[in-house]
């Protein structure tokens, strides 16, 4: 017992030893491993605290970094196809239309979207929503074009706008485009047309109603200044124009359901009048476009998350409404919708690069994008948000961030929450579709790749300017070089 | 107090700070942090670079424009001199 007390101790002396020694080492290993690691490093930031800057409503905080888009990395993107670079979840396009289309088709089954062409019409931004089953609205030549060149049959294709050519009408009714008349000057060219082609053509009266302040008095003929039934009747009055249509259109980024609704209310009400007076039947009412996306207007008190109507509550707003109108339920005129913002805008973000950052005078933080309101022109309406497009800490500050361009007011948000990024981080704007593209401009710098994502699939939809492009229609007269 | 310091300053171990002159208070991220409390430690303005560099895992040249940057954030705020 006595051995084997002894051996016990041993071998538990021996083992203490040895963990201890294993201990040792470890804390040598330990050691080291402390002295030649550095600690994780960010920007040094120090943030002053205030009150009333955070409110219950909230939005996705800017720290959470948006580094995936579309199931890619925003990074790779940006080595694959450059910076800035507008991005296209198709899904999210193909989405937004279901979900607006379910939405008024459940309540007014003769419902048609006709998607507002001017809001981006990149020829895949296009050619998506007629896969989807939209038609075309175009408020031009150049658009009608579009639609045409996409195999947009005329009689699937909406012209609107205040200013229309006679041979671009000429066009639109000899295909059977619907037409509606926005002026008196108009009325009369179309009557000289259906003079040319010998036949009494079948046009929609576009009116205006006050609606909302200031007035959306630009297009079309006003109700209650009695401008509107006068047109009806002149139309009929020549026997060349029979009167099958009504459009409306309440303004843009309407928020304000009691506007569609009191618009809508209008419509029935003239509808019911014209109809009594001159024996009007419409084929189709047109309720126009103007919904809502979610961007926050830079004006708007709350954001766009808690004020941006859903495509149920525009419908359930506006169909119930017009369902009251003087015909029997199959005798329903075709409904048209005409979103344009209110589908593109989501589907689509911008990524940018950070180029600088710089202290202001006043102690605030400024930053630089490669981004400026040539492709952005949007920020005079919207205040856009600033994600990042990678981990770049917790520590927001309230920032001002600049575009690119070598203009003074080329200020994409006086004041935004913005993580701690330095030069060449990414930021990613989201909800950038709607006009955009169509309005920028060729400015100082040359415009960016558009990419567009469905099942994984990058597709570049439009190829980044070059120089020659951009100058290819330009000339040199020899005598300026000599 | 430092000569840095504009007035007397509590800084916890969180990173929050407090400016016993004005009653404001701030909050400082691990390498604001880092360079406050070296300040009130007394470090001359010239060593935070390399003080910074040897802690944290960042370049030198990155570190100083950071650290300008910093300082002039904190003459804006009147915390420093």
């Amino acid at each position: 017992m006595v051995v084997f007390n002894v051996l016990s101790v041993h071998s538990m002396f021996s083992q203490l030893l040895f963990a201890g020694s294993s201990l040792l080492n470890l804390k040598i290993r330990t050691d080291d491993y402390t002295m030649t690691e550095k600690r994780h490093y960010s920007k040094p930031t120090i943030i002053r605290h205030t009150v009333g800057v955070m409110n219950k409503y909230g939005r996705p905080p800017a720290t959470v970094p948006m580094n995936r888009l579309v199931g890619h990395e925003v990074k790779e993107l940006v080595e694959n196809y450059g910076s800035p670079l507008f991005v296209l979840n198709v899904q999210e396009l193909r989405d937004n239309y279901r979900d607006m289309s379910r939405a008024f088709m459940t309540r007014y089954p003769k419902a048609q979207i006709a998607y507002s062409y001017k809001t981006n019409y990149m020829k895949a931004v296009c050619s998506i929503l007629h896969q989807e089953g939209a038609w075309a609205e175009v408020v031009s030549g150049f658009e009608y074009d579009i639609a045409r060149n996409l195999n947009m049959a005329g009689e699937n294709i909406i012209f609107n706008g205040p200013y229309k050519t006679k041979a671009e009408l000429m066009r639109a009714f000899s295909e059977k485009a619907l037409v509606n008349i926005d002026n008196y000057d108009e009325m009369q060219v179309i009557e000289d047309i259906a003079e040319e082609l010998g036949t009494v053509l079948e046009v929609g009266i576009r009116i205006n109603m006050d609606l909302n302040s200031p007035p959306w008095h630009k297009f079309g003929f006003n109700l209650e200044a009695g401008h509107a039934f006068e047109a009806v009747k002149r139309a009929l009055a020549s026997g060349k124009l029979k009167v099958v249509g009504l459009h409306i259109h309440v303004g843009t980024y309407i928020d304000d359901l009691t506007i569609y609704s009191r618009a809508a209310q209008g419509m029935v009400e003239f509808y019911r009048y014209i109809k009594e007076q001159l024996g009007v039947t419409l084929k189709y009412w047109d309720m126009g476009g103007g919904y809502a996306s979610h961007n926050t207007l830079n004006w708007a008190w709350l954001p766009a998350e808690q004020t941006c109507p859903t495509y149920d509550h525009y419908a359930e707003t506006i169909c119930p409404i017009l369902l009251n109108g003087p015909f029997a339920a199959e005798d329903a005129p075709k409904l048209f919708l005409e979103p344009g913002r209110a589908l593109v805008d989501e589907p689509f973000s911008l990524i940018t690069s950070v180029a600088a950052q710089k202290r202001m005078p006043n102690g605030g933080r400024g930053i630089v994008l490669d981004a400026g309101m040539n492709i952005l022109s949007s920020v005079q309406w919207y205040s856009y948000n600033f994600q990042t497009g990678q981990d770049s800490g917790s520590m927001i500050e309230d920032t001002t961030v600049y575009g690119g361009l070598c203009m003074n007011i080329d200020v994409l948000r006086e004041s935004a929450s913005v993580p701690q990024v330095r030069r060449g981080d990414l930021l990613v704007i989201p909800h950038v579709g709607a006009y955009n593209i169509s309005q920028s401009w060729q400015f100082i710098y040359l415009r960016p790749n558009v990419i567009a994502i469905e099942d994984g699939e990058v597709h570049v939809i439009k190829k980044a300017e070059t120089r020659e492009y951009v100058q290819e229609f330009e000339q040199v007269p020899d005598t300026f070089t000599k | 107090m430092d000569s840095f310091l504009h007035s007397e300053f509590t800084l916890s171990e969180s990173g929050f700070l407090f400016d016993h002159g004005t009653g404001l208070t701030y909050t400082l991220n691990e390498t604001g942090r880092f360079i406050f409390q070296k300040i009130q430690d007394g470090s001359h303005a010239n060593n935070l670079v390399e003080l910074v560099t040897s802690e944290f895992e960042v370049a030198e040249d990155i570190a100083r424009k950071d650290v300008d940057d910093f300082f002039r954030q904190l003459k804006e705020a009147r915390i420093i001199h």
